[in-house]
């Protein structure tokens, strides 16, 4: 970066002129926070229709031959559930919503590199739901979230149509990591070196390009689907040459950094919580960076794990076996080095905490099954049971939908200017974590006693625990409730937070809530990393940030 | 960034010209957005390609029964043409850069001509395909699944940047970039050199290997 | 002359322009900095291969004649 030249009117000096009127402010803007919140509010939204699929689910299963819904419509109902929480929920919310809210302020920027594209990629998503869900029309998929051929192959006309929203969900995400990539590396403010980032923009840093690289080839895996459903071209049927192992790979090709894109930016968001309610510097800063990085890489090299019981050759099933328990010791590293944040520090037990701690202890669960499951002899046997079940939502609810809820209740006050109710976000951990322990622990073991996923009916010996999984999904969806309640409520009449509620140190911290459409008035000049808790803050040229009289700065060059 | 400001001449001289250095610090998040935008059409190519490979090793042998052998002479033939285009296109973005604006419009045409041309090669290699052994894009088994997709994906690069070159040509004429602000004209030069070395890694795996 | 004697021809010539401009190309340029100049190069000498590629199919080298449509 050209550290030498500060003001000698650069990118990093260009301010978009201020919008006017209500359709350039909040619906085709390109203000990367506008562009997040609309993110983020389009993905809750999602949540909450995802969230009755699986509450459809859960009353379905209440009882051994639950007659709610038919076993099609049942089938209709899983593989909308995950889709929907995968591609519309956690996806956008970790990269579209958090990643364009917090991570351009983070580094100094004044926007992505690329507004007009970030609106771009933001439309593409809604319409992409709506598609999704407008298969229910003409008959939704019912081969789960992960389409396996041949039984996509004879799905309804709907599973072309979720190809069809996959991809353009695809090419949103994918545009998404070529314009983060670009911003992180090229529109750093001065002396914002890469090890002075925050750890949320390394989280970002190393998600970009499995955005970038990933998506494009489950595009490429959808395109063939739907070039075979549409119009016969045979890739994965085996009666005409065609292979339904190479969706497997392909699939997973992605799919398998996709649950990196779902967990590496909650790590972020983790590491940067924890730091600022113990009031200690980040334990380990580089090496919670670099694993981020590691696990982007390892997770390209992982895939076939989910093919275990595919007729892999044993080779094979060893390598994969092997490399995918090496990722266990960067996500270990980072575990521990948040343990060593808390030690000794000076914990503020506030709701965002409350929900990283909580994110510490039920991802760790979820990541010691994904131990369990890398080995093959107890993959062989878990494959395809309720098992897989209860560790992927211990990853991906334990995990990201924690951080989601940890992320919000930290970063509300930056959104809105105001806090969100304490005592309804107590409510909410408590029953959250109660809810969804009580829904997700016992079907490790109806897994491991061999009660298949994705059926509609059982056998009446596992009546009991599916009961209770039922009962406590309530409980679960009540706390989200609370949460959506506290939200609404929040934004008008919460308690004033000022720019700094939380003592926090990263730059976004440091200017008015909610943040001006030109983010900085001058662009700051960095001079360490921010995570020293006992120092002065490590900037120079803040001052007139907080200041009324200070004015805007002018919008200057083309476009 | 201090690269690009080195490299473009008018921003030599520091910081009085705010607008030239928005100008190369801007064109420097283009030209690496439109890299990447590259890498992730090349991770779309390469996802087909090991489809095809994936399917060319599980399947009933290759060519499959019922096809004939590629043409490799046509073939060779017709991927001279492409990399003829290449070689042109980069002599037009060379010229442009010396300001020798006929030249440039003479190789940008020649350009132009000699990617439809290619685009022309493959129609007639479809057609006699057709004709011949009745190969379609979904009669003719996993040959269609991969010859025909990944040419026929290629053939709809090469469409789209014949489309791209003319607006780009279309541009020039118009006045849009300068000798000296050229960065649309360097992202199209960039994507036609890409469309080529894919055709160069199309042409060894379906005529060259089979 | 017919037509495959003529493709023949055409390609064998057309290789080795091809091949000739890519290396001048390659060699003028081999000093300029910045990525896409990179890029530029990478892209350059793979079509110098890609037109040795097509000089030896056209010369029987590689690449089978026999069967062809």
């Amino acid at each position: 970066m050209a550290v030498a030249e500060l003001h000698g009117g650069g990118i990093a000096e260009h301010v978009h002129p201020e919008p006017h009127g209500f359709i350039r402010k909040y619906i085709f803007s390109i203000d990367h926070k506008i562009i997040g919140l609309q993110y983020m509010i389009t993905a809750f939204i999602f949540l909450v229709m995802g969230g009755m699929l699986a509450e459809l689910i859960r009353v379905q299963l209440m009882s051994p031959h639950g007659t709610l819904v038919s076993n099609d419509t049942f089938d209709e109902l899983y593989s909308v559930h995950g889709s929907t929480m995968v591609w519309l929920v956690i996806i956008p919310m970790l990269t579209g919503a958090f990643g364009n809210f917090v991570f351009p302020v983070q580094i100094g920027a004044r926007d992505v590199a690329f507004p007009w594209l970030n609106m771009a990629s933001f439309w593409m998503f809604p319409p992409a739901g709506l598609m999704l869900y407008g298969s229910f029309l003409m008959g939704a998929p019912t081969a789960g979230w992960t389409e396996y051929p041949p039984m996509s192959l004879q799905g309804a006309p709907g599973t072309s149509m979720w190809c069809a929203a996959i991809f353009l969900i695809g090419v949103s995400s994918t545009l998404t990591g070529i314009n983060f990539l670009v911003t992180l590396l090229r529109m750093r403010a001065p002396g914002m070196t890469l090890t002075r980032m925050p750890l949320f923009c390394w989280a970002q840093l190393a998600t970009a390009p499995l955005l970038m690289i990933a998506t494009t080839a489950l595009g490429a895996a959808l395109a063939a689907l739907f070039i075979e459903r549409q119009f016969g071209v045979p890739f994965y049927d085996p009666t005409r040459g065609g292979s339904p192992l190479l969706w497997q790979h392909m699939f997973w090709f992605y799919s398998h950094p996709a649950v990196y894109i779902m967990i590496l930016p909650a790590f972020g968001m983790i590491s940067e919580i924890i730091p600022t309610f113990a009031r200690k510097p980040i334990f380990g800063y580089r090496m919670i960076a670099f694993s981020s990085v590691a696990i982007a890489l390892l997770g390209f090299m992982v895939w076939a794990h989910h093919m275990f019981t595919s007729g892999l050759s044993p080779a094979l099933q060893l390598a994969f076996m092997l490399l995918t328990m090496t990722i266990a010791i960067p996500t270990g590293i980072k575990i521990f080095s948040w343990v060593a944040t808390l030690w000794g520090g000076k914990i503020h037990f506030t709701t965002a905490m409350l929900f990283a701690t909580g994110f510490i202890v039920t991802f760790t669960i979820g990541g010691l099954t994904g131990v369990y499951l890398a080995a093959v002899p107890f993959d062989l046997h878990a494959h395809g049971t309720y098992f897989i079940v209860a560790h992927l939502h211990y990853v991906l609810v334990g995990g990201s939908l924690m951080g989601i809820f940890a992320g919000m209740y930290f970063w509300f006050p930056k959104m809105t200017g105001r806090f969100m109710n304490e005592t309804l976000g107590k409510w909410h951990f408590w029953l959250f974590m109660i809810g969804f322990n009580g829904t997700f622990i016992p079907m490790h073991w109806i897994g491991l006693l061999g009660q298949p996923r994705r059926v509609a009916t059982y056998d009446p010996q596992f009546w009991s625990s599916n009961f209770a999984a039922s009962l406590f999904s309530f409980i679960m969806t009540f706390a989200i409730l609370l949460f959506f309640v506290n939200a609404l409520w929040s934004i008008r009449r919460g308690k004033p937070a000022g720019h700094n509620p939380w003592g926090a140190r990263t730059l976004e911290w440091q200017i008015p809530s909610p943040m001006p459409y030109y983010n900085f008035k001058k662009v700051p000049m960095v001079f360490a990393s921010p995570y020293h808790f006992s120092d002065p803050l490590p900037y120079r040229g803040l001052e007139g940030e907080l200041d009324p009289s200070v004015p805007a700065p002018v919008p200057a060059g083309h476009h | 960034m201090a690269v690009a400001v080195a490299h473009d001449p008018s921003s030599g001289s520091g910081q009085a010209h705010g607008v030239d250095r928005l100008y190369a610090e801007t064109r420097e998040l283009r030209i690496n957005g439109f890299l990447l935008f590259m890498v992730s059409d090349l991770v779309l190519f390469s996802s087909f390609i090991f489809a095809y490979l994936y399917l060319r090793q599980t399947g009933q042998g290759w060519p499959p029964p019922g096809i004939s052998r590629l043409d490799v002479a046509f073939a060779a033939f017709n991927s001279v043409v492409l990399f003829g285009s290449g070689a042109t296109m980069h002599f037009a973005l060379e010229n442009w850069k010396h300001g020798n604006f006929n030249k440039y419009a003479g190789w940008m045409l020649a350009t132009i001509v000699l990617g439809a041309g290619f685009l022309s090669g493959q129609g007639y290699e479809y057609w006699t395909l057709y004709t011949k052994f009745h190969a379609s894009w979904s009669g003719a088994g996993i040959f269609g699944a991969s010859f025909f997709t990944l040419t026929g994906m290629h053939g709809f690069h090469v469409f789209m940047g014949i489309c791209y070159l003319t607006i780009l040509f279309l541009q020039t004429v118009g006045g849009v970039y300068t000798k000296q602000k050229y960065a649309g004209l360097t992202m199209g030069t960039l994507y036609w050199h890409f469309v080529d070395i894919i055709w160069v890694f199309l042409f060894s795996m379906f005529y060259l290997w089979q | 002359m017919n037509q495959l004697q003529f493709e023949h021809i055409i390609t064998i010539i057309g290789a080795i322009v091809v091949f000739l401009a890519a290396s001048v190309a390659l060699k003028n340029d081999w000093k300029t900095p910045g990525l896409e100049n990179q890029v530029f190069k990478l892209m350059l000498f793979l079509l110098a291969v890609g037109s040795v590629l097509a000089f030896l199919a056209a010369m029987g080298v590689i690449g089978s004649w026999k069967g062809s449509a």
